[in-house]
Order: structure tokens, then C-alpha cells, then sequence
């Protein structure tokens, strides 16, 4: 072996560990609130022929309304009116957006500095809260996507927001069944940081579909032109607008941009989307005392038990959709409402990929049925509380067909519960563990 | 130069052992860097036995690789004329005999050391009189592995498991201290190994089979429970916090958690 060709081996090796090592130094580009494209995709296909696309000034128009009034996933703003004074500092922090935003970053003790949420949610939620993360679509169900603004397990009637406790548990419970952890190993401070994060996406989101759903019905005028407001963000704009601090004599188009800021600020966030949040205290469905007969093995429970069953399969119309076993093999073609929302667009069957291919290429995730609960199973996604089944059932399950059993007195959803408690155990009834010492024991 | 190759050589193990050494004593700088103190009398058992065989294994690799090293330094070719020519042997049956029944008497050794542990942790389950006999206690919670978390059911009122008055909680485990804790530990998907180091305790948890595992913790405070098997893409956060408790504490948590149920 000739010395050249022994070096030029040696100068090949240098080289590729060299490009080897300095592939890796690119930095990730900086995480941004993408445009719900398939909202966008969806009132296209709602209002313009086939084919036909919204103008791009009005998604930069909407992203930069977002953008002055909510920031950036790095440095989140929220639109106070009032600032310091403003109310909504009360239920939803600015400081806790600031630590929860934001890249992960931690103090030489490991106390997080900032990015609660993009160590912990983002690789499922996604930045922007959409539910699809680069992990969501693994899992069945998939994630939560806020910006509906629905939440299924939640103390409070349907179409209500969830309550700050609502949140705060199921962060510190998971959802059994599904891929949403329990995050119960984290301080509190941290808990109450994520869930107001998850209020200031969610907020973000549903004023985002509210603005592109604005977009179908402008026509030709900008949403907002912006560039009247000049150096001043939204918030600050409409405040000397209403101080009448701003021009004397607006011309037409200025005089459009005041109706519009009014109109986006006043109408859609504040009356609309912080209003579902800041009216959430004592909205809890009140839980009468649980009767003593629930107990297992208690004096009357087979009573009521049996009384459970008969609305199971009578009244409550249960079987229908859980199934004449209770397996949840009845009605096991519906969607839920994030599903729903964009495979009612014209055209779409959502057993045939080839009619919403569009979708998926705008974000979406591929539709699946909703199954309902296999009740067999002693696994319960809002919890296993008698108090948590009972608000199943007296208040139904937001976003999904199960339906609140309004008509149901609370002796009825209490008979119900006792059943729910008691199917998974049906048959192991007659193989009751030999008790000793009050201890079964061991196989 | 002329020596590089050999004092490399000698300087690598040295140092290794050096530094494992320096760990296993807790001297500075490499203090506080091996494991903590066992938190179960069955877990000193095991750190006995891995404590020694980590010194034999010091003393072995030391023993190798110096044998090695002298013989680069003495048989450097400089040493020798030039074109002299190297010798070439084969076979040394006692030599062989040697290296073969030394390793084997070892591994022997080890074997019959080990039992002892091996037992206490994996098949002497500890005991509950029951009517005059002794039988297997049984388990005092149900854990049930998951990607990405840990389940842990309590039994309700009447004391036994997998009832329809199971209470539930995640990623939270909660024990008395000094008493004997089994765990009946089930799989829902794929397979997971639950870890308290600091009890010396590790356990696979298979899909399809029920195991058990027991510890009986010897002192109060708060531990981790990890997953020590790549069990997907959220294997980095499958941890929960075991918190061991007095006995008295215990009892009012589980009543707690209990009221949450059937108040």
C-alpha cells in the first residue's frame, strides 16, 4: 500500500467526520403560529367555486392581527384592554404565559426559566395547539385541537367552557385510556402555567377561525389594513381610537379600519372568546350527595344496580350507541365535532381518501369514527368518581354524540352509575376471591 | 515516543479503575456519584454482592491489562536485533488448565453467593398467616404500565383488587414504610420495567403476564419510579413519584382517596 493512497484514505476519513459533525449545528428554525390552514381550506370550499382560493394579503391580514394581539409562541402578548388593571389578569396570567411559552430552558437548579409547554404538550398538541403534533399521528384517539375551544371532560353543561379546577385535573389525572398522561410529578405552580397557556391557544385559535370565517364574507376590503396603525400594536390603536385620540376627520378607508378594529377587538375577542372564559366560576353542575346504596356490596345496590339497567336499555337509550353488551360495538359510525367540522365540506366522504386528500395536505388528520365507550372495561376517560360519571351522564360529553341526560332525575343517573360501576365486574360476580382477614387471597 | 504504545496501554486501565474506585468510596471529586444508600434491607443484599464483584472485577481487568502492558514494554522490538526472527508456540496445557479453572471456580462462587439475593428479591414473596398457615401475602396495589405512565389501583373497601370499588390514581404510588408491599404489575400494551432504584428494585412488566415484585422500604421520603425499558417515543417521560409514608399517613391517604369515591 502506497503512502499517497494510505493518506489520501486518511484525509477522506477527516473529511467525512468533519461534514459529520457540522451537519448537526444548522439550527431548527424558530417555531411559529402556523395559519389553520384547514379552516382556510374549509370556508374556501364553503364560499368560492372549486379551485378558487382567498386572496394571500388576507392571511397575512389575519396572521398579523394574531400576531399584534397574541405574539409569538416565543414572546406571547394577550390583549389586555386595560393592561395592568384589566380584569382578565385574573384568569389568565400574563407571567404564567411567559413561563410557559417560549423555548425550553431551565435555571443550574433545573427549575424550568421558560418553555413549560413545548417540553411538555407541543410534541403532540403542536405549537399552535392544533392537536397535531409530529406524535398525534400515533395515537388513537388523537390529541385535543384547541382552537374548537371544546373540552370533553369538564365539570360544566355542554358548550360551557371547563372550569380552572377542570383543567388543572385532568393535567394532574391524564385521561385514562387515552395517551394524555398524568402530569401529577409536576409542581402546581407549573399545572395552573400550562392550563392558562392552553386558554391563551385555545382563545388564539377560536379568534383565528373567527377571522377566516370573516373572510368568506368580505368583499374585496381588507379585512384590516394594518398599516394604519402604524408602530402601535391592536390593543394600544383601538384605545386611542376610542379616546378619540386618533384622527379628526378619518377618510373612508381610515374610518373601515376603526368599524373593522372595533368589530374584530370588542365583538369577536372580547364579547365572544374571553367571555366563555371569564364566566366559568360557580358554572359547575351541582353533584347531589352520593347515595350510600352506590357502595359495592352496600344494602341496596343491587337495587339500584338493576334499576341502572333497565334505563341502560329503556329510557336513557344507552344500548343504542354502547351496544346491547355494553361494549361499545353500537353506533360506531359517527364522528366527533373536530372530525366533523371539515369533512361536512362539500365533496368529502371520509371513507374515501381520495375526496379529502386536500385536507390532509392543509393539515388535517385523517378522519376516524368516534368509538363509543366500552364500558365493559373499568377504564374511564373523565374519571372514575362517582361524581365524574355522574356529570357524564347528567351533562353529556361535549364534541361527541353522547348526549346530556337532562331528562334524568339525579336518582336516575345515580341508578346509572351503579350499573356502569358494576358492568365491568358482571361476570366476575360468581368468582368472588375468597376473603381472609378481609384480604382476598393471592392466586 | 519509544514507549507510547506501552504506557498508553498502562495508563488506560489505570486510570478506569482509578476513577470507578474513587466512585464506589465517595472520594472527592467523584463523591456522591455512586448509588445512594439502599432504601430496603433486601436491596443491601444485592449491593453487597455487586460492591464485590465490582472490586474482583477491578482486580481482573487490572491483572489483564497490565500482564499485557508488561509484555509490550519487554518485548518492544527495539530490544532486539534487527531481523531476529519472533518464536512461535502453541498449546501449554497447564496454562490452559489454569485460565479455564480459575474463571469457572469464580463464576461458581458467584453463582452460590448470589442465591441468597436472587431469592429474597424474585422468589420468597413474602408470607401472611392465614388460619394457621403461612401463604403468599397478596398484593397490596395493582400497577398497570402504560405508554406513557403508570396506573396504580388501590382496593376499595372491601380490600381486595380488580373490584368494582378499585380506587385509581397516576403516577402517583404512595406505601407505608417498614412493612412488606407487593406489587401485582400488569402491562397495556408493550413491555415496560418498573425501576426504584433506590430500592434496588426492577421488575419487566410483560404484556399478557401478571408479575409481582416486593420491597419493604426502610425509612420515609420521596422516590422515583422509572421505565427501564424503550417503550416508545414517551419512554423518556414515563416516571411517577413514589412516595413512602408512615403507616399512619398511609391510612389517612387511602381513606382520602377513598372518600373521593364513596364519601
Amino acid at each position: 500500500m502506497s503512502n499517497t493512497y494510505k493518506n489520501s484514505i486518511a484525509y477522506w476519513l477527516l473529511a467525512v467526520t468533519v461534514a459529520v459533525t457540522f451537519c448537526g449545528c444548522e439550527k431548527s428554525p424558530v417555531p411559529e403560529f402556523r395559519l389553520n390552514e384547514v379552516e382556510v381550506l374549509k370556508q374556501e370550499k364553503a364560499s368560492l367555486d372549486e379551485g378558487e382560493h382567498f386572496p394571500d394579503s388576507y392571511r397575512d391580514e389575519v396572521q398579523a392581527v394574531l400576531l399584534s394581539l397574541f405574539g409569538t409562541p416565543d414572546d406571547p402578548k394577550f390583549p389586555y384592554l386595560e393592561g395592568e388593571d384589566d380584569e382578565a389578569h385574573e384568569f389568565i396570567s400574563f407571567d404564567d404565559l411567559k413561563w410557559a411559552a417560549g423555548r425550553v430552558h431551565s435555571d443550574r437548579e433545573g427549575r424550568p426559566i421558560s418553555g413549560l409547554y413545548r417540553e411538555h404538550c407541543a410534541h403532540c398538541h403542536g405549537i399552535a395547539g392544533s392537536g397535531a403534533g409530529p406524535t398525534a399521528g400515533f395515537l388513537n384517539p388523537y390529541p385535543r385541537d384547541f382552537r374548537q375551544s371544546k373540552f370533553k371532560f369538564k365539570s360544566t353543561k355542554l358548550r360551557r367552557s371547563p372550569t380552572d379546577d377542570d383543567m388543572h385535573r385532568i393535567l394532574r389525572e391524564g385521561i385514562p385510556g387515552t395517551a394524555m398522561p398524568s402530569f401529577r410529578t409536576l409542581p402546581d405552580e407549573e399545572i395552573v402555567a400550562l392550563a392558562n397557556y392552553v386558554k391563551y391557544l385555545t382563545m388564539r385559535g377560536q379568534l383565528e377561525r373567527m377571522l377566516i370565517a370573516e373572510i368568506s364574507s368580505m368583499d374585496d376590503e381588507p379585512l384590516l389594513d394594518i398599516s394604519h396603525a402604524g408602530e402601535n400594536d391592536l390593543v394600544t390603536m383601538l384605545l386611542k381610537i376610542e379616546d378619540g385620540d386618533w384622527k379628526e376627520e378619518p377618510n373612508e378607508d381610515e374610518e373601515f379600519f376603526e368599524e373593522q378594529l372595533d368589530y374584530i377587538v370588542n365583538e369577536l375577542f372580547l364579547e365572544n372568546t374571553l367571555a366563555r372564559w371569564s364566566e366559568t366560576e360557580g358554572t359547575e353542575t351541582p353533584v347531589p350527595d352520593v347515595p350510600e346504596s352506590l357502595a359495592p356490596g352496600s344494602a341496596e345496590n343491587e337495587q339500584l344496580v338493576a334499576a341502572g339497567r333497565e334505563l341502560f336499555f329503556g329510557r336513557g337509550n344507552c344500548a343504542q350507541c354502547h351496544g346491547e353488551t355494553a361494549m361499545g360495538d353500537g353506533q360506531t359510525a359517527n364522528y366527533d365535532d373536530w372530525t366533523n367540522d371539515w369533512i361536512k365540506s362539500a365533496g368529502v366522504d371520509p371513507t374515501d381518501k381520495t375526496t379529502y386528500k386536500d385536507f390532509l395536505a392543509a393539515g388535517a388528520l385523517k378522519p376516524r369514527a368516534i368509538r363509543p365507550r366500552n364500558l365493559r372495561l373499568p377504564v374511564y376517560r373523565g374519571g372514575g368518581r362517582p361524581e365524574d360519571l355522574y356529570r357524564r351522564i347528567k351533562n353529556g360529553i361535549e364534541g361527541t354524540p353522547m348526549p346530556a341526560g337532562a331528562t334524568l332525575t339525579s336518582e336516575e343517573v345515580w341508578a346509572l352509575v351503579a350499573y356502569v360501576k358494576w358492568l365491568p365486574y358482571e361476570n366476575a360476580g360468581q368468582q368472588t376471591p375468597k376473603l381472609v382477614n378481609n384480604k382476598a387471597i393471592a392466586r | 515516543m519509544n514507549r507510547f504504545w506501552s504506557i498508553l496501554f498502562f495508563l488506560v486501565p489505570i486510570l478506569a479503575v482509578v476513577t470507578f474506585l474513587m466512585a464506589q468510596f465517595g472520594i472527592w471529586p467523584l463523591n456522591g456519584v455512586w448509588f445512594s444508600d439502599s432504601w430496603s434491607d433486601a436491596g443491601k443484599t444485592i449491593d453487597s454482592i455487586f460492591n464485590g464483584i465490582h472490586l474482583l472485577s477491578a482486580a481482573i481487568l487490572l491483572g489483564t491489562v497490565l500482564t499485557i502492558g508488561w509484555i509490550l514494554w519487554k518485548f518492544d522490538h527495539r530490544r532486539f536485533e534487527a531481523n531476529s526472527k519472533a518464536q512461535y508456540f502453541t498449546h501449554n496445557t497447564k496454562l490452559e488448565l489454569i485460565w479455564t479453572a480459575i474463571p469457572a471456580a469464580i463464576l461458581i462462587t458467584l453463582a452460590f453467593v448470589q442465591m441468597n439475593a436472587w431469592a429474597e428479591n424474585k422468589m420468597d414473596r413474602p408470607l401472611i398467616e392465614v388460619g394457621g398457615k403461612m401463604v403468599k401475602a397478596p398484593p397490596t396495589l395493582l400497577v398497570k404500565a402504560k405508554q406513557f405512565g403508570w396506573e396504580f389501583y388501590y382496593p376499595g373497601a372491601d380490600g381486595v383488587l380488580e373490584t368494582s370499588d378499585d380506587l385509581y390514581i397516576e403516577n402517583l404510588m404512595v406505601v407505608p414504610e417498614k412493612t412488606d408491599i407487593v406489587l401485582q404489575l400488569e402491562s397495556r400494551d408493550v413491555i415496560h420495567s418498573f425501576f426504584v432504584s433506590d430500592l434496588r428494585l426492577k421488575q419487566d412488566v410483560v404484556p399478557g403476564m401478571v408479575q409481582f415484585a416486593w420491597f419493604n422500604a426502610n425509612r420515609p421520603g420521596d422516590l422515583e419510579i422509572l421505565c427501564t425499558e424503550l417503550c416508545g417515543w414517551g419512554h423518556y417521560k414515563m416516571n411517577a413519584k413514589l412516595k413512602i409514608v408512615s403507616q399512619a399517613q398511609y391510612d389517612g391517604w387511602l381513606s382520602d382517596l377513598q372518600s373521593k369515591y364513596y364519601p
